[in-house]
């Protein structure tokens, strides 16, 4: 009933809180557009709970538990099979934080799981509706969050495809009435107005005027162009990166298929060669080259083997050789833009087709496909089917040695091909960095965070060409260090190769720069020459090629599986152990066994709390129930039993000091007992109506004492035991 | 309040004040309240309903030297303060001085007189001095005046400005007798003129010990926090157009201190602010004209604040 009336007296403040989520809003609308994120209607969903929480002023404990269900159900709901209500996908969450914790600690930002980025995102929306309730319920001041607001949609629409024309139009109206609200409260608060309706009215009618004429003179009045010109390009033109391949000297940066001399400095190109709508961002194959000379790339076979196929063919190739790994189906459209005779294609391709049924060839050592009588632009754009796959880390972790059949002593001197001219000190470099390490995914990795040191920088200008007598991954490892993706690319695989591990230089380009969604709810990217990159693929017996990012700056597409690593790696252990007696062994059980540990007591403590649970629910719930049930009945009959508890605390209370204590007490149960005491009343006064009411004196007795102690700041000696009896008498009348 | 002994003292004065007034303990204690706090009293009310008698009581009481003057449209600020009259035979100037030199003074109907008339008494009222022919006379303490205007007629009348209407500590109507008290009055007024039997119960210099007195009353900080939340509310209530001042809170405090004594407590409760304060505050309040056409009083103002402010009932959190 309280809660009613209040919530009506405020029905500008609930105007507030509609104006302060608009707002909050406007941040989550462009996330659509720009990133990976769906399913915003989630956390609007959020928003709106978050705020209407606050609102009503719910307590804080309810609050917290409310949302922490619906973040629960909401996140069983997105990324889990299985009802709800079955708490078992709740064991699966928490080894997937556990999980994605780890991740966090060793700074593996692009690994997190979408759960966890979920989760996260839920946790910094918490702190918005915290932030936002601060600003306008206890500051009653907006205008930083209102400019931020307007400083983050400007830098979109400025840097990104994001169209904020109405977007900031709304801003301004709901800043500028938010700010007037609020400035109304801050006087109301100033000047101690009382609240009233004809107030709010005079206050609010200009203030809805003038933000409804300044927008429309906004609106309407013209425009003048800007002072300063467009800096976008240029500010691209510097974070935009690519490749090149030019021998030496300042070349353009670009797609070229020669690329025996690589190193030397290269500078930007804007030329648009691709327009692509697809689902994800991803990275483009070209081509994968697989001999290295000490200088750069060749083929091994020139002019190699091509095998035809048709749009009906299935693509001849395929990187996957695990048969139990998750993909998803996706298809992309390539617009073409540059007369290229070779096409793009994204990792898992099935098959393509265009709309002239022209013919491929592949070239099989190259993996380059080509058009058969036609080049790339004149093609037209064409259409991908592929498997976007989620490699299952489990499977990689398996290889440790070139036991396994598949690798043929033919494949593997093809894919771990050296010079002879190779320095020792590389092979050394690549033994240290992989100490550690017992199996070729961990190995893979710590050379591929090894270029994540602060030694490495990229840079475009700055790359050294080697001498004559030097080697290309040499002088970049050792003496230069700073390069830009062919360094880095071409450095991991000569690495992993002096390894003894198989692994190819691929050729190709980024995803490109967003340009907004297609009609059929496609993202558009625009490729560049700028977009140019390479990278490396390192091969696993079970599972097949898979893609590696070392270049500083950039980040593997590639979905990595980390689900089944942690329950399987005991596993693992026990069933290798008898098969291959290594000598390795002892370091790898070593290696493998610290983080198990922790994890370990965590899932037993889980488990063993789980346990309890199922086993004992009910006994728990009747716990609970009959809990709440006895300190709801001791709150209802507080005012028969809690005078006798005061009476008997107070009764071994001896020291004056106690007195304005008890007294209060008094004032308390009385309250209780019906008896109210107006604000505005005087003790003095409602003595009197306390003893007209008992037909007593005691109240007018204690009160004048108690008087003394509050007005005059002195309590007489003995004042409490002399009028203790007096207040027991009183308390105790007003049990019966 | 009735309950409590009142001070010995006060309560033989107001004994000896209740031999003439019938009635009216409420007024003689008021403006008794003023003379102990250093104060000066505006009484408002119509022509015939005691205020002379009242003033002159209260000055035989204390055995103060009474003056009193009438004010009217000629009177000159020379015949409030005194004039200095050449002296043929002494060859200079002597000053003779006026009306005001007394302890007690009644200034009857004082809004019939020019402001400049009024102006001089108000200065005698603020200094405690009063200035002629650039010599500075000062007054002798206690120094009480007692204001008398008549509400009725308006026409010739000087109505007081508000920032010299702040000077009065206390403003308050005396009302008519009731029947019993009013037959007694009749009585009374058969056989002798009663006032001249009066005799003092205490000296100036016993006045002087009760106004230190009176500064010694302790005043909590719980109570002077009431205090300025009433003077708040006044400032802020829809009706007011000038709320309080602060010097209306210092003569709120400084009268409940006086009430206080006199009620034979050294501290002051919310109660004696609660009571005082209709008197102390609504002639300092200046009310928005929409208010006075619906008939609201600037009293009733000051009822209703008090209807609304919290009494402190526990002690301040520092």
């Amino acid at each position: 009933m309280k809660r009613k009336v209040k919530m009506k007296s405020d029905a500008l403040t609930l105007w507030l809180y509609v104006c302060g989520f608009l707002l909050l809003w406007e941040w989550l609308r462009p996330l659509k557009q720009l990133t990976d994120t769906s399913n915003i209607g989630v956390f609007i969903g959020f928003l709106v709970l978050s705020l209407v929480l606050s609102y009503f002023q719910v307590h804080i404990l309810a609050r917290s538990g409310i949302r922490l269900l619906y973040v629960l159900y909401t996140i069983n709901f997105m990324y889990y099979v299985g009802p709800f209500f079955q708490f078992k996908w709740i064991g699966i969450l928490t080894s997937d934080l556990i999980e994605n914790m780890k991740l966090v600690f060793g700074a593996n930002w692009t690994a997190l799981s979408d759960s966890f980025r979920s989760l996260l995102f839920y946790l910094l929306l918490v702190l918005m509706t915290y932030l936002l309730r601060y600003w306008l319920v206890h500051r009653k001041q907006i205008f930083i969050f209102f400019f931020m607001t307007l400083v983050y949609i400007t830098v979109l629409d400025t840097f990104t495809p994001y169209d904020a024309t109405y977007a900031i139009v709304r801003i301004i109206i709901l800043g500028f009435a938010l700010m007037g609200i609020l400035t109304f409260y801050r006087i109301m608060d100033r000047e101690k107005w009382q609240k009233q309706p004809g107030f709010v009215r005079k206050w609010l009618m200009p203030l809805v005027v003038m933000v409804c004429a300044s927008v429309l003179i906004g609106y309407a009045a013209p425009k003048a162009s800007p002072i300063w010109p467009d800096p976008v390009p240029y500010i691209t033109s510097y974070s935009e990166k690519g490749e090149n391949d030019g021998p030496g000297g300042l070349s353009k940066v670009g797609y070229g298929t020669d690329d025996t001399e690589l190193g030397g400095p290269f500078s930007a190109d804007d030329t648009v060669v691709y327009e692509t709508e697809v689902d994800t961002r991803q990275y483009w194959k070209v081509e994968t080259k697989d001999e290295y000379t000490g200088k750069g790339w060749v083929a091994s076979v020139e002019n190699g083997l091509r095998t035809p196929f048709t749009q009906e063919d299935t693509y001849p190739f395929t990187n996957y050789l695990d048969p139990e790994m998750e993909v998803t189906k996706r298809t992309g459209i390539i617009k073409p833009q540059v007369g290229y005779p070779h096409l793009i294609y994204p990792l898992g391709l099935t098959s393509v087709k265009d709309n002239s049924a022209s013919t491929f060839e592949i070239e099989e050592n190259l993996e380059k496909i080509y058009l058969v009588d036609n080049d790339a632009a004149g093609m037209g754009e064409y259409r991908v089917e592929y498997d976007t796959p989620r490699f299952s880390v489990q499977a990689m972790k398996n290889t440790v040695d070139t036991s396994n059949p598949i690798l043929t002593e033919e494949f593997l001197a093809q894919y771990t091909q050296l010079p002879e001219s190779l320095p020792q000190r590389v092979k050394d470099l690549a033994v240290e960095i992989t100490m550690n390490e017992t199996n070729w995914y961990d190995k893979a990795k710590a050379v591929e965070n090894y270029f994540d040191r602060a030694d490495f920088q990229y840079d475009q200008k700055n790359v050294a060409v080697p001498g004559r007598t030097e080697d290309y991954v040499d002088q970049f490892l050792f003496d230069t260090q700073i390069g830009y993706c062919d360094n880095f690319s071409t450095s991991m695989v000569v690495l992993m190769r002096s390894l003894g591990i198989p692994a190819r230089w691929v050729k190709g380009y980024t995803e490109g720069a967003f340009r907004g969604m297609s009609e059929n709810d496609q993202r558009i990217y625009v490729i560049t020459n700028n977009n140019a990159h390479s990278w490396v693929e390192v091969f696993f017996p079970e599972v097949g090629w898979v893609p590696f990012e070392p270049t500083k700056g950039y980040s593997n597409n590639a979905q990595f599986n980390y689900d089944d690593v942690s329950t399987e790696t005991e596993n693992q252990d026990e069933l290798e152990a008898p098969v291959a007696p290594k000598p390795e062994k002892p370091e790898a059980k070593e290696a493998t066994t610290q983080p198990k540990e922790t994890e370990f007591s965590w899932k037993q403590l889980w488990e063993g709390t789980k346990d309890f649970v199922n086993l004992h629910w009910g006994w728990i719930l009747g716990a609970f129930l009959t809990i709440v049930a006895i300190a709801y009945l001791l709150y209802e009959t507080r005012i028969k039993w809690l005078p006798h508890y005061l009476v008997f605390r107070f009764r071994w209370r001896k020291k004056d000091e106690d007195f304005p204590d008890a007294y209060f007490a008094l004032l308390n149960q009385l309250n209780r007992y019906g008896l109210k005491r107006k604000q505005a009343q005087t003790l003095r006064d409602y003595a009197e109506y306390i003893d007209e009411y008992f037909s007593s004196n005691e109240m007018g007795t204690l009160t004048a004492s108690y008087e003394r102690f509050l007005y005059k700041g002195s309590l007489e000696v003995g004042s409490w035991e002399q009028t203790k009896e007096l207040w027991e008498n009183l308390i105790k009348k007003t049990t019966s | 309040m009735a309950s409590e002994k009142m001070n010995p003292t006060i309560e033989k004065i107001l004994q000896n004040i209740e031999r003439v007034m019938i009635g009216k303990r409420n007024v003689a204690e008021l403006s008794l309240v003023a003379l102990l706090a250093e104060g000066h009293v505006l009484l408002e009310d119509v022509p015939g309903v005691g205020k002379t008698m009242m003033v002159r009581a209260l000055a035989k009481s204390v055995n103060a030297n009474f003056r009193r003057i009438q004010f009217t449209p000629d009177l000159l600020p020379s015949d409030v303060t005194g004039v200095s009259i050449y002296n043929p035979r002494e060859m200079e100037f002597q000053f003779r001085p006026g009306p005001i030199m007394g302890n007690i003074i009644l200034a009857d109907e004082i809004n019939r007189t020019s402001p400049k008339t009024q102006s001089a008494l108000l200065e005698g009222m603020e200094e405690s001095s009063v200035t002629i022919d650039g010599v500075t006379h000062k007054l002798e303490k206690p120094f009480f005046v007692m204001a008398t205007q008549n509400p009725i007629e308006y026409e010739g009348t000087y109505p007081l400005p508000e920032a010299q209407l702040d000077r009065f500590l206390l403003k308050m109507k005396m009302g008519y007798p009731e029947i019993e008290e009013e037959m007694e009055v009749l009585n009374r007024a058969q056989v002798l003129a009663p006032i001249e039997e009066l005799e003092a119960v205490i000296d100036l210099a016993e006045l002087r010990e009760l106004q230190q007195a009176i500064k010694r009353v302790t005043v909590d900080d719980t109570i002077k926090r009431y205090i300025v939340d009433i003077a708040n509310w006044t400032r802020t209530n829809t009706s007011v157009y000038l709320g309080a001042s602060p010097r209306g809170s210092i003569a709120l405090m400084k009268a409940a201190q006086a009430y206080a004594y006199m009620y034979g407590r050294d501290y002051v409760l919310p109660d004696d602010v609660k009571y005082l304060a209709p008197n102390v505050f609504a002639h300092r309040i200046i009310l928005k004209s929409e208010a006075k056409f619906e008939g609201i009083t600037a009293e009733d103002v000051v009822l209703r604040v008090l209807d609304r402010v919290p009494v402190p009932v526990q002690r301040l959190v520092k």
